[in-house]
């Protein structure tokens, strides 16, 4: 029973970070691999609040998701806009790039070690008694919540309006959409910011949950298995492919080697690729008429 | 009234390729002007500088002046210039490969129309093309040539132009495709009050829609009049619509011939 | 070949010209002048200029290999530090296993990375762009735990020390042989790659990048090229690990991260794509690029309080010279280089004519 609420757990902090990467996929076909390194600065920017507003929780979170959303519409302002029409490998070397120089910020700014802004904003982390005898932490449950909630919203915004549809064409033929009425700056800004958003709750509940340094980033990384897993630019996919690759980490570390747990998202990536490559609710984007 | 009004224009590629080079026409509301020409001539561009200019293209207006209901709109985005009711149907990439033809259809955004009017027009695209009503599920990259093109056309018309600009129509299409779909141009024409400027290279194709016509060659405009006009006139006649005025026989008329195709570039 | 242009009055004449690495005199003379300078460098450098040079040499191997594949044959690569950790474990475990002398483990190695490249390139069948260089980043994962799974298994958690190479009752431990020998190494890639692209491998692979569906109805086996491609780079690349191995004495899991991969493919980035003379450029910024920095910032006032930050500094200034790069310069070191050479041939016109101007 322990089992099935790990494989929740996980599943949800990979969900919450998976959608990250199909918000921005979807919209300009880019990998933004500098995820992580961003969901890692939302929880420092919780950090930073927290220990500006010791004990004051609610501003502390409100100005933290302020900042995340801002630093998201920053990074495509200042950064992604000038890459439109790039290739897009040059786009994605641009955010593996955007992703070292915050890594290496990061740690100028507030240091290698671990950080623990529970403490600072004056909080507990009790662990709560669900049913069969399995726990789980109040801050994880937290997290299974807000996966919910917010793909809930993103469903109820994306796939029954006339946006997903937009987002989708963006992506796919970016001049053809600009000639049909769609502001591309406009759909690419709210793309990142709120790709940013999720990922920075993520991070910020992680943080509250485990402690914060650096090794947040790797979990960034393999959450881009599930996105890949699902199909690049399917929500509904981010969800399944969190599903799925949560179950087979988990699984393996119990049974299998407990050294697996950074290898296996990668093994299943690997398996669908050859399998399915374009992922479960992806669509196949090898349509071209010559 | 006049509806756009070209001045001088010149248009520039890679800083250094003037694709268009001084070139000025008017065209005035419910009209259907057509842009001739071969190859080159820089009609493609003249369209896609009146539509707007997107940063991938590293093309721009470098002089001269576009005028759309009184407004300036050189150099604008795309999005801006459906805004205003310029909507172009391009010449390649003219749907949304992954998209099925219903979503081609809802993913514009159109200027100034309420919902309810929103889905009128949807109701009246299906009405004008009714093949797109069967293949409403396709997905938009595995329409056929024609298909396609009447898709493109339909999703032109939901974003609610005032002046729809046609790329190269017939390109790759069967002749009897071509002749139906112009015809459901006309009938969009009438039905809607659109201002239509086509540009084509099969000057039949476009001489039996047109008003007014304008050709074009190397950048310049050498020749422009009534669609009878052009149709009767000798040169239009030779080298477009291919028609030999009889046999050359003389030198004088050799040189005349050839001094002629020369100042067509 | 290119469509750079060149000083007006050069001609080629005959087939034995057009085919010539280098053309004129003046090319000549310069490379000429520089193995000259290369070779006497040992004579007035100082150990750790030596160390340098060494490390330029070793990275502009692995820079070459990727280059090849990924500036000529477009496949795109995330798993180099993979391909380099493969070779480095090879020859560890190898030595370690049966103490096999190194004219054994460099085979062995150039072996293994064959072996790792058709596994890398067999993705590259069905999948290309973004898919392509997920699936080696996934592979890369694969092997360093496979590399980790090694170490812990035997022992060596802190990693596999390794003797320097033997050549009957000589060992090669100083800095000058090691110099000299890296120098060669570096040579004879280079002229490996030089070779292969002129020949019909080069020219498919160029089709491959180009346009791929093209290339394959006029006939170019897409399938053979590209796993060629992979097959060579792979192997030069594990080559570039074995040395490497040797050159430290040492091997550990953790030399190889994701961050190994993206120095080199910035190499190839910063170098600029599609050109052995990026690889090189590139190999020698990156590689020199942290004691640059370092240097700068013990030249500040109030150095000592920067200097636990040393490794953070690094991170932020190279993640910000390689977006610099991608905003300004997408065309590297080679594209300043050429914007240079242009300048003075053309002038006084501005731009080269319309029909270059597309490449």
């Amino acid at each position: 029973m322990q089992l099935a609420v790990n494989i929740i757990v996980l599943a949800a902090i990979y969900a919450l970070l998976a959608c990250g990467y199909v918000l921005i996929y979807r919209v300009s076909r880019v990998m933004n691999m500098a995820h992580g390194e961003l969901s890692m600065l939302g929880a420092y920017l919780l950090f930073a609040a927290a220990t500006v507003f010791a004990h004051h929780p609610i501003p502390a979170l409100i100005i933290a998701i302020l900042m995340s959303i801002s630093t998201g519409v920053m990074v495509y302002v200042v950064l992604m806009r000038r890459m439109t029409g790039e290739m897009v490998l040059a786009a994605i070397l641009t955010t593996i790039a955007l992703g070292i120089l915050l890594r290496g910020l990061v740690v100028l700014i507030w240091s290698a070690s671990e950080q623990h802004p529970l403490q600072s904003l004056g909080f507990t982390n009790p662990s709560l008694a669900v049913f069969g005898g399995a726990r789980i932490s109040t801050c994880a449950a937290l997290i299974v919540l807000m996966a919910a909630l917010v793909y809930g919203s993103l469903f109820g915004f994306l796939r029954f309006g006339r946006w997903g549809v937009r987002m989708r064409a963006a992506g796919q033929n970016p001049l053809l959409a600009a000639q049909r009425g769609i502001n591309l700056h406009a759909i690419y800004a709210l793309a990142w910011s709120l790709s940013t958003l999720t990922g920075s709750i993520a991070g910020m509940l992680i943080a509250l949950d485990s402690g914060l340094d650096q090794s947040m980033v790797v979990i960034g990384l393999k959450a881009f298995a599930p996105a890949l897993v699902g199909g690049l630019d399917s929500l509904l996919g981010a969800l399944f492919g969190a599903l799925i690759v949560a179950s087979s980490e988990v699984l393996a570390i119990h049974y299998v080697d407990p050294l697996l747990s950074d290898v296996v998202p990668f093994l299943v990536l690997i398996a669908m690729l050859i399998v399915r490559p374009w992922g479960l609710f992806g669509t196949r984007e090898e349509l071209d008429r010559v | 009234m006049t509806l756009l009004d070209v001045q001088k224009l010149e248009v520039v590629y890679h800083r250094s390729i003037t694709a268009v080079q001084g070139i000025s026409f008017a065209i005035r509301a419910a009209q259907i002007v057509a842009l001739l020409g071969t190859n080159g001539a820089g009609k493609t561009t003249t369209l896609r500088a009146i539509s707007g200019f997107l940063g991938l293209d590293d093309a721009r207006v470098s002089e001269g002046a576009i005028v759309f209901k009184g407004e300036h709109t050189e150099n604008e985005l795309p999005h801006r210039n459906t805004a205003r009711g310029i909507v172009l149907v391009p010449e390649r990439d003219k749907v949304f490969p992954n998209l099925t033809v219903s979503e081609n259809l809802i993913a514009p955004i159109p200027h100034g129309v309420t919902a309810a009017e929103q889905r009128r027009r949807e109701t009246l695209v299906y009405q004008f093309f009714p093949q797109l009503r069967d293949l409403r599920q396709r997905i938009g990259g595995l329409l056929s040539g024609g298909e396609r093109q009447m898709l493109a056309v339909a999703s032109a018309i939901m974003c609610a132009p005032e002046l729809l600009l046609v790329d190269e129509l017939s390109l790759g299409l069967a002749p009897v495709v071509v002749s139906e779909l112009l015809q459901r141009l006309s009938e969009i024409r009438r039905e809607l009050g659109l201002t239509i400027l086509i540009v084509e290279q099969s000057a039949p194709v476009a001489l039996e829609i047109a008003d007014y016509g304008y050709v074009m060659e190397n950048g310049h405009i050498v020749l422009d009049g009534t669609a009878e006009r052009l149709r009767a006139h000798p040169d239009i006649q030779e080298f477009y619509l291919g028609r030999e005025s009889g046999e050359r026989r003389s030198y004088r008329e050799i040189k005349q011939y050839r001094r002629r195709r020369r100042w067509y570039g | 070949m290119s469509s750079r242009p060149r000083a007006s009055g050069y001609f080629r004449t005959d087939y034995a010209a057009d085919y010539a690495l280098l053309g004129t005199r003046s090319a000549r003379i310069w490379v000429a002048l520089f193995s000259l300078a290369l070779l006497l460098f040992p004579l007035v450098a100082s150990p750790f200029q030596l160390d340098l040079a060494c490390q330029v040499f070793l990275a502009s191997v692995g820079a070459l290999s990727l280059m090849l594949l990924m500036g000529y044959a477009g496949q795109i690569s995330l798993g180099h530090a993979g391909l380099i950790a493969a070779g480095a474990f090879t020859v560890g475990i190898l030595f370690r296993e049966t103490n096999a002398p190194f004219w054994l483990t460099l085979p062995a190695s150039a072996l293994v990375g064959a072996l790792l490249g058709v596994i890398f390139g067999l993705p590259s069948l069905r999948l290309r762009g973004l898919y392509l260089a997920v699936s080696t980043l996934a592979l890369h994962f694969v092997v360093i735990y496979i590399g980790g799974e090694y170490e812990t298994r035997r022992g060596f958690s802190t990693g596999i020390m390794i003797d320097p190479p033997q050549l009957g009752s000589l060992s090669v431990t100083d800095g000058r042989a090691w110099y000299f020998i890296l120098l060669v190494a570096a040579a004879s890639t280079l002229l490996v790659c030089l070779n292969l692209l002129r020949t019909r491998s080069g020219r498919a692979w160029r089709a491959i990048r180009t346009h791929e569906t093209v290339a394959e109805t006029l006939g170019i086996g897409i399938a053979a090229y590209k796993l060629l491609a992979f097959v060579i780079s792979s192997s030069i690349t594990a080559v570039a690990g074995a040395l490497f191995a040797y050159y430290r004495g040492f091997v550990s899991v953790e030399a190889f991260s994701l961050f190994l991969t993206i120095q080199y493919v910035a190499m190839v980035i910063v170098g600029g794509m599609g050109s052995l003379l990026g690889a090189l450029l590139g190999a020698a910024f990156v590689t020199i690029f942290p004691y640059v920095i370092e240097s700068a910032l013990l030249a500040l006032p109030g150095a000592q309080g920067f200097a636990s930050m040393l490794f953070a500094v690094n991170y932020a200034a190279f993640g910000l010279v390689m977006i610099l790069f991608l905003l300004l310069e997408p065309l590297g070191l080679v594209g300043i280089w050429r914007r240079i050479q242009s300048y003075f041939l053309l002038w006084p016109y501005r731009h080269r004519p319309a029909a270059g101007a597309h490449q």
